[in-house]
């Protein structure tokens, strides 16, 4: 299932939010895109799940076409973990994760012994069990995140979008779920696009990095090269220092001390 | 939730034989009941051929229509409320009761000879109604790609357009037509007879259930339109069918009864508040809640003051509010 992004193009109005972007994302690997703020990554990641349309070009999975496809049949190929998820207080956890089965049974009947299957297996490996009657809304920060993903896990797509999946955890919680996706793309050829602002995890998660500014890709390469090079550092105005620590690539911004 | 849906049946059971044996002429329980099982071929009817058609042709068909009434505005309000995720949604809100307005306003002015309410009056209001509503869909329907608190703002524009006709049409007409128009406005089930029964029917069987089938994509459309979306949700499609019915059903209702208020926006948070945020619960529970509720509100308003009558909107909020308030103190926030 590798995802073809081709000429992408995303206007608002006469502003162009993304420009000619093409990407070929190759089944079972992890592509993060970095950039700075406002260079475009929210509306990148929206417009390959589906949620926008765009203004020329397209995405296809498996050579489908996302953009010709009804919203349920597209449920099922691609999911996304948004940014700001809605948190419908009120809604027991398992309620929550159960949402990713409704492009399986659809709207009129209620979840099938598969379906149910899926929601519990989802749940053990979020390790989310012991809150699946836990209101929504009372959950700390990490398990809420876990539980989002669930729900995309539920889903059982071959391709899932993460837009800042990890911002506002502490660091434990930052690398617990960068481990549990990095695990679900070994165990289940899974494909992941990411945003991600720390260069450091994105650089040792991602097979992949992509480097947006100005809502055009200026780099695209193996992470290794992509942290390593001079380009990233000017796209973002700063000195960055990228150190070998244990064969992981660790970026550091040097604070200019001239100014 | 057994709980609420055991004593909303109960509630439901003792509304309904209530509306039948409560009245300025005391008629007990067994022999109403006896009458009702001689119909079907049991037993004797014992009642006199006047307590017959005291029961048959004057309570019955008020009490079926209050039931429709109760359930369709219920159900209305509590889907207006999933679907543009707002609480202080009602049926109204769209243009239904403004259009219904001017529409009845017109027939009892323009149409109207003599004392009584013309017969075309339902017909109007209910033209009236589809029509302020197709405007607002018009109008905000555009933006339902962006923004469903577009289509909320047209609702209010069309209202307070059409309300405005409507009072102009009301003060260049007589004294006499004025407290028509004003009775009209108030709602009341006391004009109810079959025939309105068997008119409205279709339409309530048919919007009630397409709203109660909704539930379950209002429940997913919680979080969100994009998040609905991605989950595989055509959310526009949805909320178009589910906007539609509901709005469809309240004119119907309106139409046949006037404007009832607070049936449609209390109702279902009192549900809400005994059963939680599931429209699964919600909308089921509240079609029952709402027949017993608006039953319930009808038998006091004809018998408080009887042989006159209170008009019903003003029992409504009398007995809804308070049980609202109390219930409000004793749970927790209100959340759509």
């Amino acid at each position: 299932m590798s995802v073809i992004v081709h000429g992408l193009t995303v206007k608002v109005g006469a502003r162009t939010l993304v420009h000619d972007v093409s990407l070929d994302v190759h089944a079972g690997t992890w592509c993060t895109i970095v950039g700075p703020n406002g260079a475009g990554k929210t509306t990148l990641v929206e417009a390959i799940a589906g949620l926008r349309r765009p203004s020329s070009g397209s995405v296809s999975v498996s050579g489908q076409t996302l953009a010709e496809m009804s919203e349920r049949d597209r449920a099922r190929i691609i999911a996304i973990v948004p940014q700001h998820p809605v948190i419908p207080s009120g809604m027991s956890v398992y309620d929550y994760v159960a949402l990713g089965r409704v492009a399986y049974h659809g709207l009129l009947h209620s979840a099938s012994a598969g379906d149910k299957r899926t929601i519990d297996s989802v749940l053990d490996r979020m390790t989310l069990g012991e809150f699946r009657h836990r209101d929504v809304a009372t959950l700390s920060g990490g398990e809420r995140q876990r539980m989002v993903l669930g729900r995309a896990l539920a889903q059982s797509t071959m391709v899932i979008v993460l837009d800042e999946p990890i911002t506002g955890l502490d660091l434990r919680h930052q690398m617990d779920l960068l481990e549990l996706l990095r695990s679900e793309v070994a165990d289940c050829k899974l494909t992941i696009i990411a945003t991600l602002h720390d260069l450091s995890l994105a650089g040792q998660f991602a097979d992949r990095l992509v480097l947006l500014d100005g809502g055009e890709v200026v780099l695209d390469g193996p992470a290794r090269e992509v942290i390593r090079s001079d380009e990233l550092a000017s796209r973002y105005g700063l000195t960055l220092r990228v150190i070998d620590v244990d064969g992981a690539d660790v970026v550091v911004p040097v604070r200019d001390r001239s100014r | 939730m057994v709980v609420v849906a055991a004593f909303t049946a109960v509630a439901l059971c003792v509304a309904g034989v209530g509306g039948l044996v409560i009245g300025p002429t005391s008629i007990g329980v067994g022999r109403v009941v006896g009458s009702l099982f001689s119909y079907v071929g049991v037993g004797h009817n014992t009642l006199s051929p006047l307590q017959s058609a005291i029961v048959w042709q004057f309570r019955a068909p008020r009490m079926v229509l209050g039931l429709l009434a109760g359930a369709m505005l219920a159900v209305a309000g509590g889907t207006y409320q999933g679907v543009f995720r707002n609480p202080l949604a009602d049926p109204y809100l769209l243009g239904v009761a403004a259009g219904a307005g001017l529409g009845a306003t017109f027939a009892i002015v323009n149409v109207g000879r003599g004392l009584a309410t013309p017969a075309w009056t339902p017909l109007l209001a209910f033209v009236g109604a589809m029509t302020a509503v197709t405007i607002t869909w018009l109008i905000g329907g555009r933006a339902l790609r962006s923004n469903v608190a577009t289509l909320i703002l047209a609702g209010v524009a069309v209202s307070a357009l059409l309300t405005s006709a409507q009072t102009f049409l009301q003060q260049q007409s007589s004294v006499g037509s004025i407290t028509r128009v004003y009775i009209w406005l108030l709602g009341s089930l006391a004009s109810a007879s079959w025939s309105s029964v068997w008119l409205v029917l279709p339409y309530v069987l048919v919007c009630v259930s397409v709203c109660v089938a909704a539930a379950r994509a209002l429940d997913v459309m919680s979080v969100g339109e994009d998040e609905s979306r991605s989950l595989g949700v055509p959310v526009r499609k949805v909320r178009f069918v589910v906007i539609a019915a509901a709005s469809l059903g309240t004119a119907a209702i309106v139409s046949a009864v006037g404007l009832i208020g607070f049936v449609g926006i209390i109702v279902p948070h009192i549900v809400r508040l005994l059963v939680g945020t599931s429209y699964r619960r919600i909308l089921p529970i509240s079609v029952f809640f709402g027949a017993a509720f608006l039953v319930f509100a009808d038998t006091i308003a004809r018998t408080v003051i009887a042989p006159s009558e209170l008009p019903l909107g003003v029992v409504t909020a009398l007995v809804g509010a308070p049980v609202f308030v109390l219930i409000l103190s004793l749970r927790r926030p209100v959340s759509v």
